[in-house]
């Protein structure tokens, strides 16, 4: 019966072509702006996560003072806190550790051809060996113009920003002195000099880019230097760990940042999740609140099926009366009517889909060309059969006064009426 | 036990302040297989007592049987199939469904009563052999003229093989040609079919092929003549 029933409501919705159509754009418009706003913002979601895997993968962490995450810090200033390397390449799972750490510390240039030397306070980064070689996502290429690198092993090295190489008079092999804690003074050879970068503005860094301060007056030791330059001061920037193949990185994150705690640090271990997480709050509260506003247009719409099935009511009143006098029942009246109007929001719903799937793909090109990013295009499956789901439900609900007035009709009256 | 029993009947209406009283106190007994023609003027409550006699509405007050279950006893879904089993309608203004093909529209009552697709579909077709539109099945009913329109109508009245055929003024809306064809139509199931066929007309032509003519006025019966079945 539900077969005849749902033919009885195409063919009404066919014989009122124009009227159904207008009704159905209604339902439309608004479907048609959830769907693109949902889908591009799945999109994003998506894109944010990739990005962020990109850099953090399955299997690594960061460590970082527990009000640098999640507080908005903007200033580009991180709080330090004190990190035991030894107990963390211990905890079971773990496979590397790397660290950042910065100090305000002082710099004698080599003697110059006059006999003079230059100084300078420059901020000192200690970075770990492995950073470079464990941990390339987070700290991106080194951009060296002239020399190399840190190689392992080597403790009295320094690479320079290229400003404070030309500050301090030092050019690639050059010897200089750098100057930590009280009276600890080494010699250090400079192996490299950060390229300038393409723009000139002040606050862009040259190459290195983690922790927040590096920029071209940056001077850079390997870790195990700062141990010697600063012998009282364990406290880190920025500790990467890195756990093995299989492990359950969030699990381990847990047990470090726990145990640091309990040592008296005040830290937080971030993993590829918590960033998605806070990410995902986010992007999903605005977009529910945009999909919120284009629900406001669905309003409407159902608004506009509402009065379409009363007109249709009130112009089929003769008809209804035939029915019930022919052995229709008011449940099958009612389902008639149901059906039609649920039949007119599902029609709304399969438009409203495709052009807002269609929506989505123009706009995540169009922000993908005006942008640096390239925003995922997500069709997602759930979404679809939601909405059509749900444009059915719209339909239906906006029909059930209406059908619920049809199969009250007393037959006498509606059989009298002209 | 008469097929079809009203007694002392009342109907009144509510018409704004003023209450109409359509029916005052009405007696009627018709028997299974007669063919009854029911006839007055204008607001002497023929259309009333229809819908009364089809259970299509309650009488205020008095007792209307079939098969002597009164329906003032009866629910509302018990009425439903009633009309949809025992009573079969044709109207003055045929009432089709102007979306449905001629086919379709035979088919409706057989729907509404759950009868399979294959089964009411062969079933529609021959009611539409039978009143001799085999020939006009796909059609909808603004493509029949007036006497295919109440031809399809009657087809439908049959669907569920009913006993009772009530027709308000089927000839009303037909000339004079179309019209004798559908009463010979009526008369052709009453006589050969054992239909019981109520006929409310203003039609003196349309009530001779009546057995009995039972004349209204004011609510009430004022006379029933019984007449010579023709050939």
């Amino acid at each position: 019966m539900f077969g005849e029933f749902l033919r009885f409501a195409g063919q009404n919705i066919l014989h009122r072509r124009l009227r159904s159509w207008l009704t159905v754009i209604g339902v439309f418009i608004g479907i048609t702006a959830v769907v693109a706003l949902i889908s591009i913002g799945l999109g994003l979601e998506r894109t944010v996560n990739e990005e962020i895997k990109g850099v953090f993968g399955d299997t690594e962490f960061v460590i970082v003072d527990e009000d640098a995450f999640g507080q908005g810090h903007s200033t580009g200033e991180v709080d330090q806190y004190a990190v035991d390397l030894e107990y963390l390449l211990s905890v079971d799972g773990v496979r590397t550790a790397a660290v950042v750490a910065t100090r305000n510390g002082f710099a004698l240039g080599p003697v110059q051809a006059d006999g003079s030397q230059q100084a300078a306070f420059p901020v000192v980064t200690g970075l770990s060996s492995a950073l470079v070689t464990e941990f390339a996502s987070f700290i991106g290429e080194l951009d060296l113009a002239n020399g190399r690198g840190f190689e392992e092993g080597e403790v009295y090295v320094a690479i320079l920003g290229s400003r404070m190489a030309e500050k301090l008079g030092a050019s690639v092999g050059d010897t200089f002195v750098i100057g930590g804690d009280l009276d600890a003074e080494y010699e250090f050879q400079l192996v490299g000099i950060l390229a300038m970068p393409d723009d000139d503005s002040e606050n862009e860094s040259s190459g290195f880019s983690f922790g927040g301060t590096v920029d071209r007056d940056g001077l850079y030791v390997p870790f195990e230097a700062m141990s010697l330059l600063w012998p009282n001061d364990n406290s880190v920037q920025v500790t990467l760990v890195a756990v093995n193949e299989g492990e359950d990185v969030n699990a381990i994150a847990d047990e470090v940042e726990e145990e640091l705690n309990d040592r008296g640090s005040s830290v937080t271990a971030i993993t590829y999740q918590d960033i998605s997480d806070v990410v995902g709050t986010m992007t999903d509260a605005i977009f529910a609140f945009l999909a919120g506003i284009a629900g406001i247009s669905l309003l409407v719409g159902a608004v506009g099926v509402m009065n379409t099935m009363f007109t249709s009511v009130l112009e089929r009143t003769k008809e209804i009366g035939v029915m019930k006098s022919v052995g229709a029942k008011n449940a099958h009246v009612w389902a008639i009517f149901l059906i039609e109007s649920g039949l007119i929001g599902l029609v709304g719903g399969l438009v409203g889909t495709v052009a807002g799937l269609a929506l989505d793909v123009v706009g995540s090109l169009i922000i993908s060309s005006v942008t640096s990013v390239t925003l995922a295009i997500v069709i997602s499956p759930t979404l679809i059969a939601l909405t059509l789901l749900f444009s059915f439900l719209l339909g239906a609900v906006a029909g059930l006064w209406p059908a619920w007035r049809a199969s009250r009709l007393p037959v006498v009256d509606a059989l009298r009426y002209e | 036990m008469a097929l079809l029993e009203v007694q002392g009947v009342t109907k009144e209406y509510q018409l704004g302040k003023t209450i109409v009283r359509a029916l005052r106190g009405l007696d009627l007994e018709i028997e299974q297989g007669e063919a009854v023609a029911i006839m007055g003027p204008s607001g002497s409550g023929k259309s009333t007592l229809m819908h009364i006699l089809g259970a299509l509405d309650r009488p205020t007050d008095g007792r209307a049987a079939v098969d002597g279950t009164d329906i003032r006893t009866l629910r509302e879904p018990q009425l439903v199939a009633l009309r949809g089993q025992r009573i079969g309608f044709v109207f003055q203004t045929f009432n089709l469904i102007q979306t449905l093909t001629a086919l379709r529209n035979v088919e409706l009552p057989m729907i509404f009563q759950g009868v399979r697709r294959a089964q009411r579909h062969e079933r529609a077709r021959r009611l539409l052999e039978r009143v001799g539109l085999g020939d006009r099945v796909r059609h909808k009913p603004n493509e029949l003229s007036g006497g295919e329109r109440q031809r399809v109508a009657i087809a439908r009245a049959l669907a569920n093989d009913p006993e009772i055929i009530l027709a308000d003024e089927p000839t009303g809306n037909l000339d004079t040609e179309t019209g004798e064809s559908i009463l010979s139509l009526l008369k052709d199931l009453n006589a050969n079919e054992g239909k019981t066929i109520i006929l409310v007309t203003h039609d003196p032509d349309a009530a001779a092929i009546a057995d009995r003519i039972v004349r209204l006025r004011d609510g009430r019966v004022v006379s029933t003549a019984d007449r010579e079945r023709r050939a």
